[in-house]
């Protein structure tokens, strides 16, 4: 597969379910390949980004707490 | 002071624009509205036009809903310059300013979605046109049996709660028509819960059930083929209807920026979430659907975003808190608001008779709220008071 295109999303401050929808709106514009980093300051996001990455087959990167936002990168794996 | 007075451009003369114009003092402030067309737009009742068959007047002329020494110019604004501070119209005439406001609102995209303008074209929507609205109307009025989808395509809409809704609203009509138990209704949405706020959410899941509609959660649209009546997701998933109503993506309206690096991707105009400010420009604002805030896009916000503006240009001391107060009808005279703000998650507000009432009684004060503020905002502002979330969330969670 060739290399992908990092798109940076940066969602801190917004509330949920804010973060989700600027990660879908990211996500609509990307292609399979491309690495999607979501940084997000609410903390609904962990549950909600697990439950996208399982309920859409894309692949969870990583999901980490740094102080002072929680950092999301996903590899779109399942878009048709 | 016998001085100049400020010159004020407001862009846009729909809820948001009309209010602030009307705000502002006249001995101090020349104001102009510029509009592209005549119309002040009472945009939420598209609702009870696609599913009630509302025949209620949703439009008034600007002028009527302006102070009378504001200034209106029906014409499309081609360019906004914020470094030369003008505004120039169609015909190519350039209107200097100390202050603008952008009030144009949000406008719809079908482009985003392959297969949604066929989609609209074949079976409406409510967020678009009275017309459409109308078509919304005929295709539930059409339907004696078979699968209803209403889907929420990813991306900025108006009015959190008017995707469930007409979700509402449509399974209300078939039930008193006694067809519920041929029509079935799903209702599809990008979001991970049907109702995106949590708190909001405990209180609609459970009605949805209640009233037998499906719902599918993470659902992505990508494309629609109408002619096999197939919506799929961004991951190949098929969603089969008879009739599918869309809640389509959001835009900002075409207008050329200078510098153009104040709109984000959907042409949205980037802010201060507390001034309204441009991002940049101390003399320019943005409020109501325009602005790139993270903030839903509704009347109050835009209300609310026009009282803060109003008094910053006359030199007060103003922010925003983020407030909302979107009413909810779920249906049979039933009722909630969707309330919360910068510092407090949407509360969990009951279900009732009165909100639906309140709702009702809001639309019925529409233009006369834009036009006399000053007998309308000492109410709006006792029921703000009263309704504040960080007061009411104690109460009801």
């Amino acid at each position: 597969m060739s290399q992908g295109n990092k798109i940076l999303v940066d969602a801190r401050g917004i509330a949920c379910p804010g973060p989700i929808t600027e990660l879908v709106k990211a996500y609509r514009n990307a292609r399979n390949g491309d690495i999607i980093e979501v940084w997000a300051t609410d903390p609904g996001f962990e549950p909600d980004v697990k439950a996208w990455i399982q309920r859409t087959g894309n692949q969870l990167l990583e999901l980490r707490k740094e102080p002072d936002k929680i950092v999301a990168v996903i590899k779109v794996t399942a878009k048709k | 002071m016998a001085g100049v007075k400020k010159r004020v451009v407001i862009v846009g003369g729909g809820a948001g624009g009309a209010i602030l114009a009307n705000r502002l003092p006249k001995d101090e402030f020349e104001v102009t509205v510029v509009d592209k067309q005549p119309y002040n737009w009472f945009w939420p009742w598209l609702l009870y036009i696609a599913f009630r068959g509302s025949k209620k007047p949703i439009k008034r002329e600007i002028r009527s809903v302006l102070k009378p020494w504001v200034n209106f110019i029906q014409s499309g604004a081609g360019v906004v310059n914020l470094q030369d501070r003008y505004v120039e119209l169609e015909n190519g005439k350039r209107l200097d300013y100390d202050y603008l406001v952008i009030a144009t609102g949000a406008t719809v995209d079908y482009s985003k979605v392959p297969g949604l303008d066929k989609t609209v074209e074949l079976f409406g929507n409510y967020h678009s046109t009275e017309e459409n609205a109308w078509k919304v109307w005929q295709t539930i009025n059409s339907m004696r049996e078979g699968t209803l989808a209403i889907i929420l395509a990813p991306g900025a809409y108006r009015c959190p709660p008017s995707p469930l809704e007409g979700v509402f609203l449509a399974e209300e009509f078939f039930r008193r028509r006694d067809l519920r138990d041929k029509v079935k209704i799903v209702y599809a949405t990008f979001y991970p819960r049907p109702y995106p706020a949590e708190p909001m959410n405990e209180l609609i899941e459970p009605l949805l059930k209640e009233r037998g509609i499906e719902h599918i959660t993470f659902y992505t649209l990508d494309q629609i083929d109408v002619e096999k009546r197939v919506a799929y997701s961004m991951e190949g998933e098929e969603l089969k209807f008879d009739a599918a109503i869309v809640i389509p993506p959001h835009v900002g309206v075409n207008i050329k920026y200078v510098p153009d690096n104040v709109l984000d991707n959907d042409r949205f105009v980037l802010a201060d979430k507390f001034t309204n400010r441009v991002k940049g420009f101390d003399d320019a604002f943005v409020i109501g659907d325009a602005s790139a805030l993270p903030v839903a896009k509704t009347g109050v916000t835009a209300h609310l975003q026009a009282g803060v503006v109003a008094r910053l240009l006359q030199g007060e001391e103003a922010k925003n808190t983020g407030r909302t107060n979107c009413p909810f009808d779920v249906g049979y005279g039933l009722g909630t608001f969707v309330i919360s703000d910068y510092y407090n998650p949407t509360v969990k507000y009951p279900i009732n008779k009165v909100n639906h009432l309140f709702k009702l009684a809001f639309a019925a004060t529409y233009w006369d709220m834009i036009l006399y503020p000053e007998l309308w905002d000492p109410i709006f502002e006792a029921f703000f008071e009263a309704t504040e979330p960080a007061k009411l969330r104690p109460i009801y969670g």
